[in-house]
């Protein structure tokens, strides 16, 4: 805060006080009035004038100044003597205070009404604080009313009305409506605020209900012509003008005082691991809400602490504030925009742990590069896989096919003898080289799995297998690439076992549980399995490419068992 | 009497051959068609006592036009080929209402005659 400032502020509170002494004397007012007065108005301005100066971005400096002035205007064109010139100024500024102290309140520490319905709540408000007047200048004429201020009437006097006192009444009805819904939006505020914020906020808050209160019992006392409480009402106008400054005055400290969790923060990230800088720094700010981007140079985006790409973008409900050349991005509540101070003196401090965040995110991110083109390559594999077998299903295959059915005429036609016979060898030849064909194309890809799912595929594993085997499945179907890599899994298990484990029987199993599907292959065989070997060791990836486990436990003499968990996504 | 037969297979090969063995071996065809919605207007048209149905046909299965060739006026009987076995179909051709399944391997006369009379 520049002392220039300070030194305006102070000027213009010693001006202000002059002025209502000066024009005091001349109306004669009370010495209490006048301290109280006098002391709101001229500290109101100078508060107001010193944070413009302190801090030109905020909106709030302008807002109370101009609060101030409305209230100085007011007082003091009540204070002018009774002239139609200053009851026809005077009486619209008498609520103009009060509605600009409504969109201060709501518009804290910004300055600037973010919220739509706040905005609308005081436009209302302020369309209400100009209208009221309108038909005290058009149709009151105050003329022999001793205590009525003014007690004249404005320069805009028609005549008398009939209806003016309903209209009235009307105004201090609408009055206690606004008010209440004015505590209901800073109530809401409030709730609504992040932690941080809300430190900030509360002081003022509790200030505006204060004042919010108030004025809705001076509406009522209005409405109900409870003029008793004239007095009490006045006082407490008065308190809660006062109330406002040391307010905002407390929430200032507040914020200052803030700063003493950036020293934590720098303890904390001491210990902090991968993953947890986010965290630390929701803390210290306050904003649970709080998002961490970190700019990957290489790849030219932003990553979160796991290594996903995201994106970062200024929004009517979100902040950005950068750290560092290109090194992370702090995502936050736009009321810490406020607390600049704070958010840089904790960017600072988190560099360095920023910094290895940032090592980490990017080895998580190529990890996840490497898991996901790990994975289509798998995909693409049995792609070809299916398109192979459809291909040797609808060409060589069926060439053979009909070359079988030629057979068949050409033996029909041949008489016994040798001819005949070489048919016949031809015949046989024929048939195995299908068979072999068939086996090769339900090795590439079995289309039962396609056609009717894993626990089908299974069960015609199972047929065809030397050794005994039992099958449990539930029957639901498994997302594609679940069902394929399951499927090898036991093939080659099945496999595995009728070469080497000399078992007796086999069970296998196939469940869902915790959205993974569990594929188990349990032999009572030798056991001792090299789970290096070429094929279990092929089965282990293409389990891993789904981000799958799988494991060989094979104690020697204690037969075999093969477990795949693969998420099914 | 000789069975009047209509055949069904997306393959060309296939179906020219199978037309000669099955003439030969003492059926009648009447009818070779490629695909599923041809082989059900052929059949109201033909009214064939067989229908040699090829499982994979390229636009419905061939166990899905089993079922609705088996309500059609005059059923045929139907019975089902491929050039997989049997067992590459696991558990669905058992509760097909197609009278057999013969593999395109061991496709013959005597073999289709057997898998009509059956009951």
């Amino acid at each position: 805060m520049t002392s220039l400032s300070w030194k305006v502020g102070a000027v213009v509170a010693v001006g202000v006080g002059v002025t209502d002494v000066v024009l005091s004397a001349y109306q004669g007012v009370t010495l209490s009035d006048l301290v109280v007065g006098t002391a709101v108005n001229a500290v109101t301005i100078s508060a107001g004038l010193v944070v413009w100066a302190s801090r030109p971005a905020s909106r709030m400096g302008v807002l109370i100044t101009v609060w101030g002035i409305c209230g100085f205007l007011a007082d003091t064109v009540g204070l002018l003597p009774d002239s139609r010139l200053g009851a026809t100024v005077g009486l619209p500024l008498v609520l103009l205070p009060s509605a600009v102290y409504a969109h201060m309140v709501l518009a804290y520490p910004t300055g600037r009404l973010v919220d739509r319905v706040d905005r609308a709540a005081i436009g209302v408000i302020y369309a209400a604080a100009l209208m009221w007047s309108l038909p005290l200048l058009i149709g009151s004429n105050p003329s022999g009313c001793t205590d009525c201020v003014p007690g004249v009437p404005s320069l805009l006097f028609i005549g008398q009305i009939g209806p003016l006192r309903t209209i009235g009444q009307g105004f201090s009805a609408l009055f206690i409506v606004l008010g209440a819904a004015f505590v209901c939006l800073v109530v809401r505020r409030i709730r609504r605020a992040s932690p941080g914020v809300r430190r900030t906020l509360w002081p003022l808050a509790l200030a505006a209900v204060f004042g919010g209160a108030q004025f809705i019992a001076r509406s009522a006392a209005n409405l109900f012509g409870f003029a008793s409480w004239q007095e009490t009402l006045l006082w407490l106008d008065r308190a809660s003008g006062v109330a406002v400054p040391i307010a905002l005055a407390i929430g200032v400290l507040t914020t200052r005082r803030a700063r003493g969790p950036v020293g934590n923060l720098v303890v904390e990230l001491g210990n902090v691991q991968p993953g947890g800088v986010r965290d630390a720094l929701a803390r210290t700010l306050g904003d649970p809400t709080l998002e961490l981007a970190l700019w990957l140079p290489d790849r030219g985006i932003w990553v979160d602490e796991r290594g996903r790409a995201i994106a970062v973008a200024e929004t009517s409900s979100r902040a950005v504030t950068l750290i560092g050349d290109d090194l992370a991005a702090i995502v936050h509540d736009p009321d810490l925009a406020d607390q600049r101070s704070l958010l840089e003196a904790a960017g600072s401090a988190a560099r360095l742990a920023l910094e290895n965040e940032r090592l980490h995110a990017e080895l998580r991110s190529q990890l996840d590069e490497l898991r996901a083109s790990r994975a289509r390559i798998v995909r693409a594999g049995d792609d070809e896989r299916r398109r192979l077998e459809r291909d040797l299903h609808d060409g060589a295959q069926q060439r053979l096919l009909g070359v079988g059915l030629v057979l068949q005429l050409v033996r029909a036609r041949v008489p016994d003898g040798e001819a005949a016979e070489l048919v016949a060898e031809a015949e046989s030849e024929l048939r195995e080289a299908l068979r072999e064909l068939r086996d090769l194309a339900r090795g590439i890809h079995p289309a039962v799995l396609v056609d009717q799912g894993l626990g089908s595929a299974i069960k015609t594993l199972a047929g065809r297998s030397s050794v005994p085997v039992r099958v449990s499945t539930d029957g639901e179907r498994l997302p594609p690439q679940v069902e394929t890599a399951s499927y090898f899994v036991v093939a080659e298990a099945l496999a595995n076992i009728a070469h080497h484990a000399d078992a007796g029987h086999v069970d296998v199993t196939v469940r869902r549980e915790n959205g993974s599907a569990i594929v188990e292959i349990r032999d009572d065989g030798r056991g001792g399995a090299d789970a290096t070997g070429s094929g279990l060791q092929g089965l282990a990836d293409r389990v891993k490419s789904l981000d799958g486990r799988f494991s060989v436990h094979s104690p020697p003499g204690s037969g075999t068992c093969v477990t795949a968990e693969i998420p099914c996504g | 009497m000789r069975k009047r037969v209509l055949i069904v297979d997306d393959h060309p090969t296939f179906r020219r051959f199978a037309r000669r063995l099955l003439q030969d071996e003492g059926f009648v065809v009447v009818g070779e068609v490629g695909d599923g919605a041809s082989a059900l207007d052929a059949v109201r048209e033909l009214v064939p006592e067989v229908v040699l149905l090829d499982v994979m046909l390229p636009d419905v299965s061939g166990l899905d036009l089993a079922e609705v060739l088996a309500s059609v006026a005059g059923a045929p009987t139907v019975v089902l080929t491929s050039s997989r076995s049997a067992s590459d179909y696991g558990t669905s051709l058992e509760g097909s209402s197609a009278r057999a399944f013969i593999a395109k391997g061991d496709l013959t006369g005597a073999a289709l005659r057997a898998a009509v009379t059956l009951q």
